[in-house]
């Protein structure tokens, strides 16, 4: 039996002892095929699921590879049906592929009949597909390229796309490299995409997802529609663009709630692509005012449900997405992998954090007791009532204030969800606050001067989760939040991971009221920072208290 | 026959010892318990049970010698033998006569009573011996169409239809007329065994299997087959462990009919994470070694024996399982197929006639065919062969996936294991080959703890009660949560003792989180403290608290002060309240929402009201129920008078009877064979015959039904209605 570092669990994940000598190795080899699920310090959980070994068919890889390094790495005997399951799964992907037909346009093909005819009686599938050609082709109907494939995920079939895409409109584009080089992970990453032709590119927050995007852009060369959260995002992607391309700022346009620009290199909102009148999406349009050549995903874990259906059908346009996480809330991490395109390349954040590209982080929880007047009033509320009160005490906001006292030299992000008690820190702290309602203007000037370190704090609701680069942002105190979201958890973290120019360290402390359903909250989304790897500790609320 | 035809017990006394010996012990059931002569044993031998036991043991050459040895008239030679079968047959005869399937009388040979019965009377496809002269030399002039005919017949079945003995046409017609063909009944005739034999070129069996086939399969390595075996016994080690304690942490209730019921399965499987076939292999290997049993309140618990089981060596474990499935005749693969829905593990219904025989056979093939996965094909084909009467596809196939889940074998072949069980050594390997249980665990910031490798057992325990297990396989995967950590505290233990024992037995330091966890949990267990009581007394007067505890006179009715406003007394409330008044106390009784129970005096019961039954007068009931009542009784009583006097009549009769009572209208009886089997009477008003089915108004239900005919064993003429009439007058 040999000694390896790995140990397979009969539930499919694997342990992975990264004390051991060969864990680096086994590291690499894994995890083309298996999801990393956590990483805390001593042994990191991946798991094996139908969606990671098809995306390891589609970077190439076969079911003997999988098969090889589990017996190579493995610590104790492989259960061979565990085997026999990773091979039956891996050779599902691929048997039907979508290929283009000179005559016919879209056909299915496999050389399985048996497996055609399967999915053919599928309730599904069947109003998508035209006439039999033979017993391996089938045409498929134009514009049903998308929904094919996502119903035939479903089945458990996943076609391979060998359609081919549309090269666009020529639009040059290239790299402006002065005073600034791209990393080699992005590079890695932007090449992953190309090659595979669709995909998702999973990076940490902080790690510079922007630059990916722009790199595959260069390699495109091609007018490019980015589809980003929201209006802030639109207008720093704008500013990396200029910075980092020889791009003309008036091919750059903006299509948002405030301007409707069409250009060679267009950034959309989501929200204004989800906007209906009378019961139409009213912009849809846009997905055809260019020949677009290449369409990139902006945070794909948060494509809101509607931008998969346009998705659908747009199969023949290159599509990057861009994410910290494929893990969705919501889990639709299948309609991604099957519109979008499978995952080409990922990075563990902790691997990036070891290169000194994002500031290493220190997660403290603080535990606040309520008064028992406050608690009190907890237990009688309402139970709708309940997290709100908890989560925006008046204890709650003294300690807050103390810590940010504590930490004036630095700069320091208060986030949380409620925006009267947002408000009210704001007035305490006698500092400014950011929230849906501050016109981008004033957000924009807001940042910069934070940025700049004009203002050493800011008090921000959770417009500034996504896509806001707050470089010099140190410590973050989270008071409040969409209860136990694992994703905004790592969205806020990521605000400050950033990396910092005197190479500081980053802390993240969240308050918590002991007792209440916010300690049930804060243990899910805590237990999964501590997943991640990052250093963990919970404190009393008195210590900080005691030290003003 | 000159000389009076010697006895099979008489043969029998007339066998040595050694030869007796071996009749023994290729027949154990003729000596448990052991006949008193020879006339006994010769009595046993030839009952059918045991002919039936003995037949079965034979392979399918051997198989093949006796139905040929039942084709030939008796006595017949050893030649004659030879020469319908083939010249290997002279080898397996003295095994076949040492099994008193044969035996001698002088130089020839005799099969005993009631073989032939159990072989058949077509043995191997033969009709009838012929009843009048054979004349062999005729087959030589039988004319074209006529061969045809008898080419249909040669191989079995040697019966042939025919539409009407009268009206016959050349070619059959040529054959009965020769007496190459005998007609049986005015529809059927058939081939004379003397005819066919000659025919099927002197012999009997079309093809003769004196071999088994050779077994193909896929060849792999001793290691990658041990590899394969380990994991499946540390897995089938762990199923059952965790089946058992999940029995007994959502103990499911036993089946009416016994065993545990589909909903139960369901739930286990997706608990072990098997399927459901598998779970109902695991719940029946943990019954046969008594490590489960369905308690007399139809609790399906695990056994003390669960206990000493985990705590033996791995090794021993595994045998212990592995030996009693051997040797079962119950076949847990029958466990909720489809086409047998209620059939339940640990139910009554799991035993079939054959199914260890099947997987001794099975085995001995693994274990002959070393570093090979069969195909199914072919290993069930290898099986049929040594056991023909036996022979179950099923019970192969099943019998391959057990042992693969055993760990028997792996990857399908056998494993260095399975041989070594066997062919029953001592030492299995298997302990050598298990990874070796680890004592240690690493605990994470994550709150979760792994143990990188099976846990010595008292560690495994103690983990149990303070972490969940998140995940199993070669390693486990623990994680502490406020609900684990508060039953570990629920169990006796204290925080510090919690943290002391993690401290040691961890590798890694304790992170601050689960530390910080553990410290509050334990802070807080235990703040609020319940217990029963009978009564209260309270008063908000400390002082007079302080009175009455310290009041020697209550001292026998032992109060606790629980708080400095409250007492507490195991005592009933008048009690209580009848011995302070005594003392010069001035208590008043108080209801739960605190107000005062003014009207001592009236003393009242405690109970809550319980109201009897009201049994009200009976109405009389309506005419139409009477007289289906007295119907009903009248129709029984006529079934049970006249059951013993339907007598049997062949199916051409029923069905004769039966039309001229429809055509008079008249009731009768029959007598009925329903699904089960069970023969009744049933007075019938018969109306109509269609498509096999009789259709009648059931005089005892008052409903019409069908009856098929074939099931009607006899058919008779009842009483007439007016007979009876008088009966009536109520």
């Amino acid at each position: 039996m040999s000694d390896g570092p790995l140990i397979v669990q009969s539930d499919k994940t694997l342990l992975l002892d990264i004390d051991h000598v060969l864990s680096d190795e086994c590291r690499r080899a894994i995890a083309s095929f298996a999801e990393l699920e956590k990483s805390p310090e001593h042994i990191h959980t991946y798991r094996l699921t139908p969606l990671g070994l098809w995306n390891s068919r589609a970077a190439g890889h076969d079911a003997e590879q999988v098969i090889d390094v589990l017996l190579k790495y493995s610590r104790y005997a492989v259960p061979h049906s565990l085997l026999v399951d990773i091979a039956e799964t891996m050779s599902r992907y691929g048997r039907l592929r979508l290929e283009a037909h000179p005559v016919h346009g879209l056909i299915l093909v496999s050389n399985d009949p048996a497996v055609l005819k399967e999915v053919t009686r599928g309730k599904k599938v069947a109003p998508m597909l035209g006439s039999q050609l033979d017993d391996e082709t089938i045409v498929v109907h134009p514009g049903q390229r998308g929904f094919l494939k996502q119903a035939l995920l479903k089945l458990g079939w996943p076609a391979e796309d060998f359609a081919g895409y549309v090269d666009g409109e020529h639009h040059e584009i290239s790299l402006k490299q002065d005073g600034w080089q791209i990393r080699k992970y992005q590079e890695l990453a932007a090449e992953g995409f190309w090659h595979g032709g669709s995909g998702v590119v999973v990076l940490p927050c902080g790690a510079g997802k922007t630059i990916v995007g722009v790199a595959a852009m260069a390699h495109a060369k091609a007018t490019t529609l980015i589809l980003v959260t929201n209006t802030v995002a639109a207008r720093q992607w704008r500013e990396e663009l200029i910075k980092r391309t020889d791009l003309n700022p008036d091919d750059i346009g903006e299509y948002s709630g405030a301007k409707k620009e069409i250009r060679p290199v267009t950034i959309a909102t989501y929200q204004v692509m989800t906007t209906r009148k009378k019961g139409v999406y009213a912009h849809l349009d846009l997905f055809d005012a260019i020949d677009w050549g290449l369409i990139i995903y902006d945070e794909v874990h948060l494509l809101p449900a509607p931008i998969f259906r346009f998705t659908a059908d747009i199969q023949s346009r290159r599509r990057l997405g861009l994410t910290a996480t494929l893990v969705r809330e919501d889990g639709m991490e299948g309609e991604v992998f099957s519109l979008i395109g499978p995952k080409r390349f990922d990075v563990p954040w902790k691997e990036i954090e070891a290169q000194g590209y994002i500031a290493p982080a220190d997660c403290v929880e603080v535990r606040i007791t309520l008064t028992d007047a406050e608690r009190l009033n907890y237990a009688t509320a309402e139970q709708e009532d309940r997290y709100r009160f908890c989560a925006t005490s008046q204890t709650k906001k003294d300690v807050a204030i103390a810590l940010a006292k504590q930490h004036a030299n630095d700069q320091v992000l208060v986030i949380g969800q409620y925006l009267e008690q947002l408000d009210q820190l704001s007035v305490d702290l006698g500092v400014p606050v950011i929230k849906g309602e501050t016109p981008i203007k004033e957000r924009e000037r807001l940042f910069a001067m934070f940025r700049s370190g004009e203002i050493k704090c800011l008090v921000v609701s959770k417009v500034a989760n996504f896509s806001i680069d707050l470089p010099e942002a140190t410590i973050a105190i989270q008071v409040s939040g969409t209860f136990g979201s694992r994703q905004e958890e790592a969205q806020r973290l990521g605000r400050i991971l950033r990396p910092k120019a005197d190479g500081r360290g980053a802390r993240f402390y969240s308050l918590v009221a002991r007792d209440t359903i916010d300690q049930d909250f804060a243990q899910n989304r805590q237990r999964f920072l501590a997943e991640q790897g990052y250093a963990y500790r919970i404190i009393d609320a008195d210590e900080i208290l005691n030290k003003n | 026959m000159s000389k009076l035809a010697i006895t099979f017990a008489d043969e029998l006394r007339s066998r040595s010892d050694q030869d007796l010996a071996a009749l023994f012990k290729y027949r154990p059931d003729l000596v448990t318990p052991v006949p008193n002569d020879f006339t006994s044993l010769a009595a046993r031998a030839t009952s059918t049970p045991s002919l039936v036991r003995a037949l079965d043991s034979l392979n399918q050459w051997h198989y093949q010698i006796i139905e040929a040895a039942c084709v030939l008239p008796e006595p017949f030679k050893k030649s004659e033998l030879l020469s319908i079968t083939s010249e290997e047959s002279a080898f397996a005869l003295d095994y076949l006569w040492q099994m008193g399937l044969l035996y001698k009388e002088g130089n020839n040979y005799r099969t005993p009573i009631n073989l032939k019965l159990l072989i058949g009377d077509e043995p191997v496809g033969l009709g009838p011996e012929s009843a009048g002269k054979v004349n062999l030399n005729i087959l030589k002039d039988v004319p074209k169409p006529s061969m045809e005919v008898l080419s249909k017949l040669i191989w079995g079945p040697p019966r042939g239809q025919i539409s009407n003995i009268k009206k016959l046409g050349t070619a059959i017609g040529w054959l009965l007329d020769n007496n190459v063909l005998i007609a049986l009944d005015s529809n059927t005739v058939a081939l004379p065994r003397e005819y066919a034999i000659n025919l099927r070129g002197n012999k009997v069996h079309k093809e003769l299997y004196i071999k088994p086939n050779l077994l193909s399969g896929k060849k792999l390595t001793q290691k990658q087959i041990d590899l394969a075996a380990v994991a499946n016994i540390s897995t089938i080690l762990r199923w059952c462990e965790e089946f058992l304690h999940n029995l007994s942490d959502e103990t499911p209730t036993a089946l009416r009919t016994g065993g545990i019921g589909v909903r139960d399965m369901k739930r286990i499987a997706e608990h072990l994470g098997v399927e459901e076939s598998c779970a109902g292999f695991i719940a029946e290997l943990c019954y046969l070694s008594g490590l489960v049993v369905i308690d007399p309140d139809d609790q399906v618990l695990p056994t003390s024996a669960f206990d000493i089981w985990l705590s033996k060596p791995q090794e021993e474990r595994w045998y212990s399982l592995v030996v009693l499935w051997l040797d079962t005749s119950r076949v847990s693969g029958l466990i909720g197929r489809t086409s047998d829905k209620n059939i339940a593990p640990l139910g009554p219904e799991l035993d079939r006639a054959g199914a260890s025989l099947i997987k001794r056979t099975t085995l001995k093939i693994l274990l002959e065919n070393p570093q090979t996965t069969p195909e199914l094909e072919s290993i069930s084909e290898i099986v049929k062969w040594w056991n023909p009467q036996r022979f179950n596809a099923e019970f192969v196939e099943w019998n391959l996936r057990e042992a693969e889940w055993l760990g028997i074998t792996g990857q399908g072949a056998i494993s260095e294991f399975g041989k070594n069980l066997l062919t029953a050594q001592d030492d299995l390997g298997i302990e050598k080959a298990l990874p070796k249980p680890v004592d240690h665990i690493l605990i994470q910031a994550d709150n979760s703890a792994v143990a990188p490798g099976p846990l010595t057992p008292e560690l495994s325990a103690e983990m149990g009660t303070i972490a969940d297990i998140e995940s199993r396989g070669g390693a486990t995967v623990y994680r502490f949560s406020e609900a684990s950590i508060r039953r570990g505290l629920d169990h006796g233990k204290t925080g510090d003792q919690i943290k002391t024992f993690l401290t040691k037995i961890s590798k890694t330091p304790m992170p601050q989180p689960l530390a910080y966890l553990i410290a509050d949990v334990a802070k807080r267990h235990g703040r609020l403290r319940i217990g029963s009581t009978q009564t209260y007394i309270r008063c908000e007067d400390e002082g007079l608290i302080q009175q009455i505890m310290h009041d020697k006179k209550c001292e026998h009715l032992r109060l606790r002060r629980i708080a400095p406003q409250v007492l507490v007394a195991d005592f009933e409330l008048d009690e209580i309240i009848g011995e302070l008044r005594e003392f010069g106390y001035l208590p008043a009784a108080e209801n739960s929402s605190g107000v005062l129970l003014s009207q001592p005096n009236l003393r009242r019961a405690k109970s809550r009201p319980k109201p009897p039954r009201i049994v009200s007068e009976f109405l009389a009931p309506k005419e139409n129920i009477i007289y289906s009542a007295v119907k009903t009784i009248r129709a029984g009583e006529r079934s049970r008078k006249v059951e013993p006097i339907v007598p049997g009549t062949s199916s051409n009769e029923t069905l004769a009877l039966l039309n001229q009572f429809i055509e008079t209208q008249q009731t009768l009886v029959i007598s009925y064979a329903d699904n089960n089997g069970g023969v009744s009477n049933r007075i019938i008003e018969p109306i109509s015959i269609s498509l096999g089915s009789l259709t009648a108004r059931d005089e005892t239900t008052g409903e019409i039904t069908q009856f098929r005919i074939p099931r009607i064993n006899g058919v008779a003429p009842t009483v007439t209605i007016s007979e009876n009439k008088a009966d009536l007058d109520l």
